[in-house]
């Protein structure tokens, strides 16, 4: 589903992405652990080209990244992706939120995109809140709204970049629920996280980054008991320790 | 001196309760003033929507192009654009000699106020979250349709009370057209006092005219930035504003207000992350 090949990024001087092969099949859940600074939320965001990258190709669903133009917006309708800030659309109700891309892009009718925008509402539990502003709802309601605004585009691939992170503590179980609702229905999905639960329980596999390289690659289960490198080893380490 | 003049006699003033002084003089001026406001604010915002989006292009000869634009008129004063126009359309008889004054006061106006409202448009939209745009083009929107709904809506409502000070500005600069003969307030107030000799007087309420013009303008702009503050009123801008004391601190909840609930505090910037 997602195949990147020779990824390399820098940020000036900085390298950011340092020789990037991953291959990731259709329905796996990947989450991207690893301490600040070590380039997960850029992988992550280079899979739909919100950072452009300087050497290698990233193919999705066997179709190379387009560099610019109206394939590369086609491309990003087919992936969704919610952000730590969840950057909902604030002069937009929640409702119209979520309809906007399938009407703009998917050129969907308005009855038939209010119809699905309501049953994602329905699914991620704020369709009482349809009528509100993004400003009058709590974070992890906003969060669940930029879900529920992915998954109405249909995406082939989800992609979370620390969607938890903005989030104050009683409410990142809901947003985790949801995503793993996802997981469990077989969506493709790439989460940059730092809950260590939601990625023991819902993750098929675990990456671990540090300075840019995926240092480990594995399942959770064993990253998690048994992880080989020094750098996965200080990292759970630290957060473990608690 | 003035009283010696006699400029502060009580009977300077009579002629302004005297309907034939406002019907001769100072209406018709007023209406100049009006017309060539309105018709330039309304070319100018549309100017100035057509250079700031041309600013922020993709296309980079555009954006050079637009730049250039923005610059020289935001450089040049306005009189001298008013000037320069008149010469140019009589030489070339661009308009018809009867409109030649109100078509050089709309072009002067225009121009100089379109770059500065592209300026501001510009800025408007950097100033956004850059997260705005990534989402917009997350969900595949193309860049025009990522610009017209999501980012320039944000910036109009953002930039709306300095929209109005510029439309104050507008206004106020149309005086300047008293140089180069264009009826306005200004001039007829002044051409009422040649009549009936009291300059002091007719300029006095000149500028109360102005006052009242412009203070009505900015008070709209004001009531219109604290709807926005209040939420998403501007719909309807007679709505009731919650009012509550300024707290003068934001608190890292702000994104989490029902501006409708009795309880709620206007802080400054809500929806903000």
């Amino acid at each position: 589903m997602i195949k990147m090949t020779g990824v390399q990024k820098y940020f000036g001087d900085f390298h950011a992405l340092t020789d990037i092969d991953l291959e990731i099949p259709r329905g796996q859940v990947v989450v991207v652990l690893g301490p600040s600074g070590s380039g997960k939320s850029t992988l992550c965001r280079t899979i739909n080209r919100l950072e452009t990258i300087e050497e290698g190709t990233i193919e999705i669903d066997g179709k190379v990244l387009p560099e610019e133009g109206k394939g590369l917006a086609n491309l990003r309708a087919d992936v969704g992706m919610v952000f730590q800030s969840f950057n909902l659309f604030p002069h937009l109700t929640i409702k119209d939120n979520v309809t906007l891309a399938p009407i703009k892009v998917r050129k969907m009718k308005k009855s038939e995109a209010e119809k699905l925008a309501m049953s994602l509402l329905e699914r991620v539990g704020i369709a009482n809140q349809a009528d509100k502003y993004p400003a009058q709802l709590s974070g992890g309601q906003q969060q669940r709204v930029a879900i529920a605004r992915a998954l109405a585009m249909n995406p082939k691939i989800m992609l979370f970049d620390e969607p938890t992170s903005a989030l104050d503590p009683e409410m990142v179980n809901e947003v985790l629920d949801v995503m793993a609702s996802l997981a469990k229905e077989g969506m493709t999905m790439v989460c940059v996280t730092h809950e260590m639960g939601f990625a023991r329980k819902a993750a098929d596999r675990v990456l671990f980054m540090a300075d840019g390289l995926i240092v480990e690659d594995t399942e959770p289960d064993s990253f998690f008991t048994n992880p080989k490198s020094d750098r996965a080893k200080d990292f759970l380490g630290k957060i473990l320790a608690h | 001196m003035l009283s010696g003049n006699g400029q502060l006699d009580a009977n300077k003033w009579t002629p302004f309760i005297n309907s034939q002084t406002w019907t001769t003089y100072i209406l018709p001026g007023l209406w100049g003033t009006l017309k060539s406001a309105v018709f330039s604010v309304i070319l100018a915002l549309v100017m100035g929507t057509a250079l700031g989006l041309g600013r922020i292009s993709e296309i980079r000869i555009l954006r050079w192009f637009c730049a250039v634009i923005i610059e020289t008129f935001r450089a040049i004063p306005v009189l001298i654009l008013m000037i320069f126009a008149y010469q140019m359309f009589a030489q070339y008889n661009i308009v018809p000699s009867s409109q030649l004054a109100f078509a050089a006061v709309v072009f002067g106006l225009t121009m100089y106020n379109g770059s500065v409202i592209a300026e501001i448009l510009r800025s408007g939209i950097a100033s956004l979250p850059k997260g705005q745009k990534e989402a917009a083009i997350a969900l595949g929107m193309s860049s025009r349709q990522t610009t017209w709904s999501i980012l320039l809506p944000q910036a109009v409502a953002a930039m709306l009370p300095a929209l109005i000070s510029q439309m104050v500005i507008a206004l106020k600069d149309s005086a300047l057209g008293y140089q180069i003969g264009y009826i306005e307030v200004v001039r007829s107030g002044i051409q009422s006092a040649s009549v009936n000799r009291n300059y002091l007087a007719a300029l006095f309420v000149v500028a109360l005219i102005m006052i009242v013009l412009n203070f009505s303008l900015t008070a709209l702009a004001s009531r219109i930035e604290r709807q926005l503050r209040a939420g998403r009123a501007r719909k309807n801008i007679v709505a009731k504003v919650p009012e509550q004391p300024d707290q003068g601190l934001e608190t890292k909840d702000n994104v989490n207000v029902d501006w409708q609930d009795p309880d709620y505090k206007d802080l400054k910037t809500p929806g903000v992350q």
